[in-house]
């Protein structure tokens, strides 16, 4: 029997109906070194900032310009989600339950400014209105940059709501806004939640609208710092500030969350016939589609196109594949890192539930809330350190990954739980080993999307700002440094090819999302939306 | 194929004890049915046979080789059993030959020899020329057929299915489960099915496990559970029962409301219990001159048969009759009733 307790093991990997599960201590160690290296960004952020004596950390905190910077960012943090959620909401169930022609089309039209990173966004706003500046101008700018994320995470919950449940309400006698708050609403609630939190964390992390607008927030902060005294102790007790506030927005999120009810066992029964059709409520939806696809789609890729046409000055092509080259294989790098990271990370939140799985996610969240200002600083002060990998192409990557991890993880845990119990099981009883089920049966179904994610990782690597300024190694140009450091001094003409090619590059991913799938098997586009909206 | 051994087999999920202390054995080659209620420990008993959860106590033996005792013995892809989890589970990413080809290992068999088997397995199950289809594309029972070519192609021990039909449609699933009977008893497989369709349970198998919370409640041939149930509330999970009150005398005479003549019931020494009658050992007739008689106050007409319900008119019991049709009963008639069947007498329901 001295096998016994080995096989024991091995059999215990595949039960998961109550049963306590053990998990192999190789994962544990692997997963526990991962967990370690994700935190220590903030332990260092943490030992730094304890450095200074209690009554001046308190001095900095309490001065009043720290205040003043607490209460920007709450108050554009607070009018970002608002609208956020009253327009975002309104718009998805429009485009879901009023029957409107080619809605596909109009869902990919709102979703494409996903594609455009914030600090785009505001140059090309910039150089239409160039009087914009202030709270409420960066605020415009976030939701045009955000409503996209809370749009897509409503509308994976809208499908998933069984349409008989409407039908039912409506011969209960329910009016249709009755039953928008009694059933609806309940249903795509956690989704609401996950959107708000999306683009609050999108708020609190951003660099470049928040700087080209001169709004003072966190992030402002922290760089200001950070490039005027190198004052690493002061920058590290207002990156912990920010961290804070992303975590209690974090915590609203579970909140949340955890009221939801199970949701439904996923069931398409919703018919053309069912849509409303009602000439008033189709107009109100369209006329709010056409404001935002014109302000969020059209305006800037107006501005980048003419820019780019009216340019005087000869193309530089020689910078812009340099700039390219650059950015993908970093991008790439990172992404690769990351999803080196999420395997672990991600079969041991799907395939063991428990104690060890909850703190994993938990610690993988508090990465979720490091801004890339906070992880420039980080790393840029651990590197200096380090000698050998600072201003590395690798401790960029590393930058990337840590930044992305939590999308790379939820991608993957996502992916390795649309393998059925089931299929494992059949698997093993024919006589597949823990390690066959894995190469046989579980890769090649969770592959396509752990593969979308990846990608996913990799786009929104190219298009970081804040923490690629602080890590790049000297002399090389991203396209988003290119243009940023172009936009920041109003050479707008000169940042429009560089942020043509970011953008069509970027809305690759984001056609793919939302076109339908070729095949008709829903349940492939249900997962190919729902990694979407994860990441 | 091989003969299975469960004994004094525990399994808890936590603190809950989900298989308390069950012992049964199936023969060589024998059609098994698990029949119960849902929850009572049907699937998690099949699970424990394959070794995909581990029980606390207790053994499992295929043929004489000890495979599970509270520290697994053999791990679940060492037994060779063909397990057939509900709707089939067919791998989505592979077509059908390579989802029958799945279990065949290649380093054992060459590629002729995998293929041979498959389209064997094919022509068995009457789907040859489906290799390259993918799962999506076939129909349920055809999922379903494919599942078990999958499970028969390794040459299990034996074939564990739960509730393999239950996603079928009715005519379908009567079809196919003959089907597949017939399949099973032609290559000799030992078998265990899990189902809550007791008619299903009675069909397919030699012997019918019933299983009430984690126990089993009666075991033994088709006609066994079903002639003489253990108890009423056994009776009533093989098939329609008639419950009714009934005494019965020291002398063994019972008792009870469509007993007929009552002269020779002494009352001394009597007990209390219950009698059970299957609804098919009552006959009734027209005109009431024999027997005891009743009305008939609801007629549920099934085609091939129909169940009437009938009142008596002294005790104003309620008893159910099946008759076969054709017949020309209406609600409202006078009928009389006569039991003609065992005398099942339970003191306890």
């Amino acid at each position: 029997m001295a096998q016994s307790a080995k096989e024991h093991r091995v059999n215990r990997f595949f039960t998961s109906r109550g049963e306590p599960v053990s998990i192999h201590p190789a994962l544990y160690a692997l997963v526990g070194l991962l967990l370690a290296i994700v935190l220590i960004p903030f332990v260092y952020l943490v030992i730094r900032a304890f450095e200074k004596p209690l009554p001046e950390i308190m001095d900095l905190l309490l001065r009043s310009k720290t205040l003043e910077v607490l209460l920007t960012t709450s108050v554009l943090l607070i009018l970002v989600v608002v609208i956020n959620i009253l327009f975002g909401t309104f718009i998805s169930v429009g485009l879901h339950f009023v029957r409107l022609p080619k809605t596909h089309l109009l869902i990919v039209a709102c979703v494409l400014p996903l594609a455009i990173p914030s600090y785009v966004f505001t140059y090309t706003w910039l150089a239409l209105v160039p009087s914009l500046s202030g709270i409420l101008a960066a605020a415009f700018i976030l939701v045009l940059t955000t409503l996209p994320y809370m749009m897509l995470a409503i509308l994976v919950s809208l499908r998933r709501i069984d349409n008989s449940f409407i039908e039912v309400a409506r011969t209960l006698g329910q009016s249709r806004f009755q039953i928008f708050f009694k059933v609806i609403l309940p249903q795509i609630r956690a989704s609401i939640s996950a959107g708000a939190l999306l683009s609050g964390l999108y708020v609190l992390s951003d660099f470049g609208a928040v700087s080209l607008l001169n709004v003072e927030t966190l992030t402002v902060s922290i760089q200001n710092m950070f490039k005027s005294s190198y004052d690493r102790s002061a920058a590290s007790i207002i990156s912990l500030l920010l961290i804070v506030a992303s975590i209690l927005f974090i915590a609203a999120d579970e909140k949340i969350k955890d009221k939801k009810a199970k949701e439904n066992v996923f069931k398409r029964m919703y018919t053309e016939d069912s849509r409303i059709n009602n000439l008033r409520l189709k107009s109100i939806v369209l006329a709010c589609v056409g404001i935002y696809t014109s302000l969020g789609v059209i305006a800037p890729l107006y501005v980048l196109i003419s820019r780019f046409v009216s340019n005087p000055n000869p193309l530089d092509v020689s910078g812009l594949v340099t700039a390219s080259i650059s950015t993908i294989s970093v991008s790439a790098f990172g992404a690769l890192i990351a999803l080196m990271f999420s395997a672990p990370l991600g079969f041991l939140i799907a395939t063991h539930a428990g104690r060890f799985s909850k703190v994993s996610e938990r610690i993988i969240l508090i990465g979720h809330a490091l801004p890339g200002v906070v992880i420039g600083l980080a790393l840029v002060s651990l590197g200096s350190k380090l000698g050998a990998i600072y201003q590395s192409v690798f401790l960029l990557a590393f930058a990337y990954a840590l930044l992305f991890l939590a999308k790379a993880v939820a991608a993957m845990t996502f992916s390795l739980q649309l393998v059925p119990q089931a299929l494992k099981e059949v698997a093993t009883t024919l006589g597949k080993s823990k390690t066959k089920v894995s190469t046989t049966v579980v890769f090649p179904i969770a592959l396509p999307s752990i593969g979308l994610g990846t990608l996913l990782v990799f786009l929104t690597a190219m298009k970081e700002l804040p923490a690629t300024l602080m890590l790049r190694p000297t002399g090389m140009d991203t396209l988003a440094t290119q243009i940023w450091s172009y936009a920041s001094i109003n050479r707008f003409n000169d940042a429009a090819p560089y942020a043509l090619l970011l953008v069509v590059i970027a809305a690759i991913p984001t056609f793919l999302l939302s076109l339908p799938g070729r095949d008709l098997d829903s349940e492939a586009n249900e997962s190919k939306s729902k990694v979407g909206s994860l990441t | 194929m091989t003969s299975l051994d469960v004994s004094h087999l525990t399994v808890n999920f936590g603190e809950r004890t989900v298989i308390d202390d069950l012992s049964f054995n199936l023969k060589e080659g024998e059609i098994a049915s698990l029949l119960g209620p849902s929850g009572c420990g049907k699937t998690t008993l099949l699970r424990a046979i394959a070794g995909l959860l581990q029980p606390r106590e207790g053994t499992i033996r295929f043929g004489s080789q000890l495979v599970g005792v509270s520290t697994v013995v053999l791990p679940p892809h060492k037994r060779r059993t063909g397990y057939v989890p509900q709707q089939g589970a067919l791998f989505p990413h592979l077509n059908v030959a390579k989802n029958i080809a799945f279990g065949l290992d290649k380093k054992e068999f060459s590629t002729q020899e995998i293929n041979n088997t498959v389209s064997q397995m094919l022509s068995l199950i009457g789907m040859s020329g489906y290799e390259s289809q993918m799962p999506t594309e076939l129909s349920g029972g055809q999922q379903t057929r494919v599942a078990l070519a999958r499970a028969l192609a390794v040459k299990p021990k034996m074939v564990l299915l739960d509730e393999p039909f239950s996603a079928l449609d009715a005519e379908l699933r009567s079809e196919l489960r003959t089907e597949v009977v017939a399949l099973l008893r032609a290559q000799g497989t030992t078998a265990i099915l899990v189902t809550h369709d007791r008619e299903e349970a009675l069909v397919s198998s030699d012997k019918v496990v019933l299983m009430r919370n984690g126990k089993i409640a009666q075991y033994g041939s088709p006609e066994e559970v079903y002639e003489t149930p253990v108890s009423p509330s056994v009776a009533v999970s093989t098939g329609d029962a008639l419950i009714l009150n009934a005494q019965q005398s020291g002398d063994g005479i019972t008792r009870y409301a469509i007993s007929g003549s009552e002269s020779e019931f002494s009352t001394t020494m009597t007990s209390n219990g219950y009698i059970v009658i299957r609804p098919e050992e009552i006959s009734v007739s027209k005109v009431g001159v024999s027997g005891v008689t009743g009305t008939l106050i609801q007629l549920d007409y099934y085609g091939h048969d129909a169940m009437l319900v009938i009142e008596l008119t002294n005790s104003s019991e309620i008893v159910r009759a099946r008759v076969a049709g054709p017949m020309d009963f209406q609600v409202g008639d006078t009928v009389s009733v006569e039991h003609h069947g065992p005398i099942r007498f339970f003191s306890q329901r």
